[in-house]
């Protein structure tokens, strides 16, 4: 059976990029602009994985990934970001410190992205 | 050493020679007031001394003359003692008169008449003295032979032709008499007065002391230092007294007056002690001034020292206002400014800070959202590519990704565009294009542009033009007011109202463009033109951006010599931002005057509008292109001119002051020969929903403020 992500940005282009990338991939792929649009695809359809941006409208993403690791701890969670290492808006350290399962810089390659996806959910 | 302390040794410095010389004075006073009683008694003791000269002179001249009685050279002894016995009646001073024979024995005396011996006579010393002198001596106080009473004998010899004495004439006075005479003298109470022979045995005294008793050791002991003088000594009662004395050249007797050493000492002594007194009280006097002045002069000192230390401290120092002293006024005037001017300093070293902070926090933020802002375009291309790479071409996802592809690497584009902008800008690497033109018309132009483009149709557009000139590059002029736009959109909620103003204000042109958004910060509206300033949603993509767009509109504008302002109301109430650009006269009509030929025929034209301006305007263009122009300011004035002059077209305001432009379209459209007109709305309104309504009152065409001239004659032309 397929492995289900959501995939979670406020950027409409990189939501389907992502899609597409991972649907060729073989995974079925939820998306959603943000963590409340999230918390309410994920209890229709619960994801094995969360991908979440970290700046997002609407709610920090530090909120959707602590909602998430409450109420779904199954749920595997890789936060991606922006935020440049020189800069003090550089939030990836923080997500690692409060325990998400990977994290990614923006831009990344799509193939280290499958690569951390197949380590977490072995289909 | 305290201020007070050495004004206390000022004043004490200041009194203490006053204080030596009034001593010296008093000393002198006092030492002056002693000598002169101590001289007045001296004189005492002369007149008393002369007195009893006299007395003395007296008994001796009346001696002389009883030795020279003719009864003594013819020896008849008792015609001599008959003689003698009626002048010792005369004479109650005197004690008794013998005669002694050559040998010292006595003939006779007052009690006994010539006739037996009397024997030796007692003070042979002077009866040997008066025999060798042959004149009159005064000898001393003793006993008479018989042991009687003591007298003081003056003797006078008689001598024999041959030389050889034959009589000794002796006259005993009473040392009684000179008592007499010192009684007369009304000494003081408590004054002594002693009169002594020159065997220092008192002859008289007062108070009274027994005749021929010693004088006082101390009298004594003067006496063979001195015939007279002045001395200090004891009385033989015992008492203190100061003595002048006075030796008699003819008696060889002295006298002494005593004054009590208490009389002359006890007025010296309050002399001193009043000296004292007055010493001590100006003493008193002049520490009191001292202290005084030292606490009237130290006290505002006190004061300023202080609020320097306050002032040293960095807090706010209260400095003494009026004191009475000049200098210190004028001391705390300059310490007070210095504190100022500290304070000042500080406070702009402070802003400064607090301003490179800002800055360096706006870089950090600049740099987060340039990271941000282009690694996100990044991360949706790589992406795409990765799906491009799998995909085939018709693919759905391939043809999906082509899209992200195109639209992220426009994005990115921009980016790029404003970045190398601002930065150019920014090194003063940009060169003005400068023409001269029609402010107005440029922001209708780009105003058309953004309508067509459809990024203004979420929101109300105002304009509100009047013509006005500028020398100015058009481009950037553009560039200005597409940045506030794209400001005021960003930040204005769907459905509200955008407002622009173009026009003259002064000797200025004026753009502005207010919006009904989230307005600004309190006190953050001169912040908002620093490069790299975001507005408070800077995490939100919908307001995304680099921060560069006002920054660049604030350089522009100043680069034309123009300033730029921002103003609101506070958050939530929306933001105006203006600027202001140097005005300039209009090309002269001449100049213009070759334009191409109006291809519109001449027609009769009605202009229904309030606003001076651009009723001016329009008229100045129709008339120019050989129109028959008539205006009105407001639409009753319009439908009366209109039932007049039967125009051909006419151009109608809609925000009238009396009745709006579509009522007044619908009553020319009902008028006799309304059908054929031509109605021209003119509205700073240009949503399709307003163009809509236009069109239902009965207008043919809609321009929307500023109105261009060249889209008027197209709209003119399209009536024909």
């Amino acid at each position: 059976m397929s492995k289900r992500i959501l995939v979670v940005d406020d950027d409409a282009d990189m939501r389907l990029t992502l899609k597409l990338s991972l649907e060729l991939a073989g995974y079925v792929v939820d998306v959603a602009g943000n963590a409340r649009e999230a918390l309410a695809q994920q209890r229709e359809r619960p994801a094995d994985v969360l991908i979440t941006d970290i700046f997002m409208p609407d709610a920090d993403g530090f909120e959707a990934i602590d909602a998430f690791r409450r109420e779904y701890p199954d749920t595997k969670i890789v936060v991606v970001s922006g935020g440049a290492q020189f800069t003090k808006r550089d939030y990836l350290p923080d997500a690692e410190l409060i325990g998400v399962d990977a994290t990614l810089q923006k831009p990344f390659d799509v193939d280290t992205l499958l690569a951390l996806l197949k380590g977490m959910v072995p289909s | 050493m305290k201020l007070r302390s050495h004004l206390l040794v000022l004043s004490i410095a200041t009194a203490a020679p006053i204080v030596a010389l009034a001593t010296v004075i008093a000393v002198v006073v006092v030492k002056q007031e002693r000598d002169s009683v101590r001289d007045a008694a001296g004189e005492r003791v002369v007149a008393v001394m002369s007195a009893i000269d006299a007395e003395l002179r007296g008994s001796i001249a009346t001696l002389r003359a009883m030795a020279a009685s003719a009864h003594l050279e013819s020896g008849n002894l008792k015609g001599f003692h008959s003689d003698a016995m009626r002048i010792f009646a005369t004479h109650p001073d005197w004690l008794d008169f013998t005669l002694a024979r050559g040998d010292g024995i006595r003939l006779l005396n007052s009690a006994n008449p010539p006739g037996k011996d009397l024997g030796p006579v007692s003070d042979r010393e002077s009866f040997d003295l008066a025999m060798q002198r042959g004149e009159p001596v005064i000898g001393r106080v003793a006993p008479g032979p018989e042991g009687r009473s003591l007298g003081i004998p003056l003797r006078m010899p008689v001598a024999n032709p041959d030389g050889t004495l034959k009589y000794m004439v002796t006259v005993v006075l009473k040392p009684d008499a000179f008592s007499d005479v010192l009684r007369a003298q009304k000494l003081p109470e408590g004054w002594v007065v002693n009169l002594i022979d020159s065997n220092h045995k008192v002859i008289a005294r007062l108070p009274p002391m027994p005749a021929g008793r010693p004088a006082s050791d101390s009298f004594r002991a003067q006496l063979a230092k001195a015939p007279h003088g002045w001395f200090r000594g004891k009385t033989l009662e015992g008492r203190e007294v100061y003595t002048p004395y006075l030796t008699s050249a003819l008696s060889g007797w002295t006298l002494g007056i005593g004054m009590p050493t208490g009389t002359l000492d006890a007025a010296a002594w309050r002399g001193l002690w009043l000296l004292v007194v007055l010493i001590g009280v100006a003493s008193a006097v002049a520490v009191g001034f001292a202290l005084l002045l030292s606490w009237r002069i130290a006290k505002p000192i006190a004061a300023l020292a202080a609020a320097s230390e306050a002032v040293g401290r960095g807090e706010r120092a209260e400095f003494p206002a009026r004191t009475p002293i000049a200098e210190i006024d004028s001391l705390a005037a300059t310490l007070k400014q210095a504190a100022e001017a500290m304070r000042e300093k500080h406070e702009l070293a402070e802003r400064e800070k607090t301003a490179l902070q800002a800055a360096d926090r706006a870089k950090d933020e600049f740099l987060a959202m340039l990271s941000h802002e282009l690694r996100n375009p990044l991360a949706a291309l790589t992406a795409a590519a990765h799906v491009l790479k799998l995909a085939t071409p018709n693919e759905s996802a391939a043809i999906k990704a082509r899209g992200v592809v195109e639209r992220q690497t426009k994005h990115m584009a921009r980016l790029v565009a404003d970045l190398l902008d601002i930065s150019r800008v920014a090194m003063g690497k940009v060169a003005l294009e400068r023409e001269r033109f029609n402010l107005y018309e440029a922001v209708g132009n780009l105003l058309n542009v953004w309508r067509a483009s459809g990024r203004l149709e979420r929101h109300r557009l105002m304009v509100d033009a009047r013509p006005v000139w500028v020398d100015a590059d058009r481009a950037r002029l553009d560039q200005i007011l597409s940045n506030l736009l794209d400001n005021a959109v960003k930040f204005t909620p769907a459905g509200k109202r955008i407002t622009v103003t173009v026009g003259p204000q002064g000797e200025m042109a004026l753009l502005r463009v207010s919006d009904e958004g989230e307005g600004l910060p309190p006190d953050s509206a001169e912040r908002m033109f620093d490069l790299f300033v975001q507005g408070e949603r800077g995490l939100d993509r919908a307001a995304g951006g680099l921060g560069v767009g006002l920054a660049l509109v604030k350089r522009l504008t100043e680069m034309h010599g123009g300033t730029v302002s921002a103003m609101s109301a506070g958050p939530g109430r929306g933001a105006t931002f203006t600027v202001l650009l140097p005005a300039v006269l209009p090309p002269s009509t001449r100049a213009t005057k070759p334009e191409e030929p109006t291809r519109v025929a001449p027609r009769r034209v009605l202009i229904v509008e309030d606003n001076d301006d651009t009723r001016q305007m329009l008229f100045e263009a129709l008339a120019f292109s050989g129109h028959d122009v008539r205006e009105a300011r407001d639409g009753a004035t319009g439908i009366a001119l209109a039932a007049e002059s039967r125009p051909d077209v006419a151009l109608i305001d809609i925000g009238l002051p009396d009745v709006d432009g579509y009522e007044v379209a619908r009553r020319l459209r009902a008028a006799p020969g309304g059908r054929n007109i031509g109605l021209i709305a003119i509205t700073g309104y240009g949503q399709p929903e307003d163009q809509k309504r236009a069109y239902e009152a009965g207008f043919d065409a809609h321009l929307t403020k500023p109105v261009a001239a060249e889209r008027l004659k197209q709209v003119m032309a399209g009536l024909q």
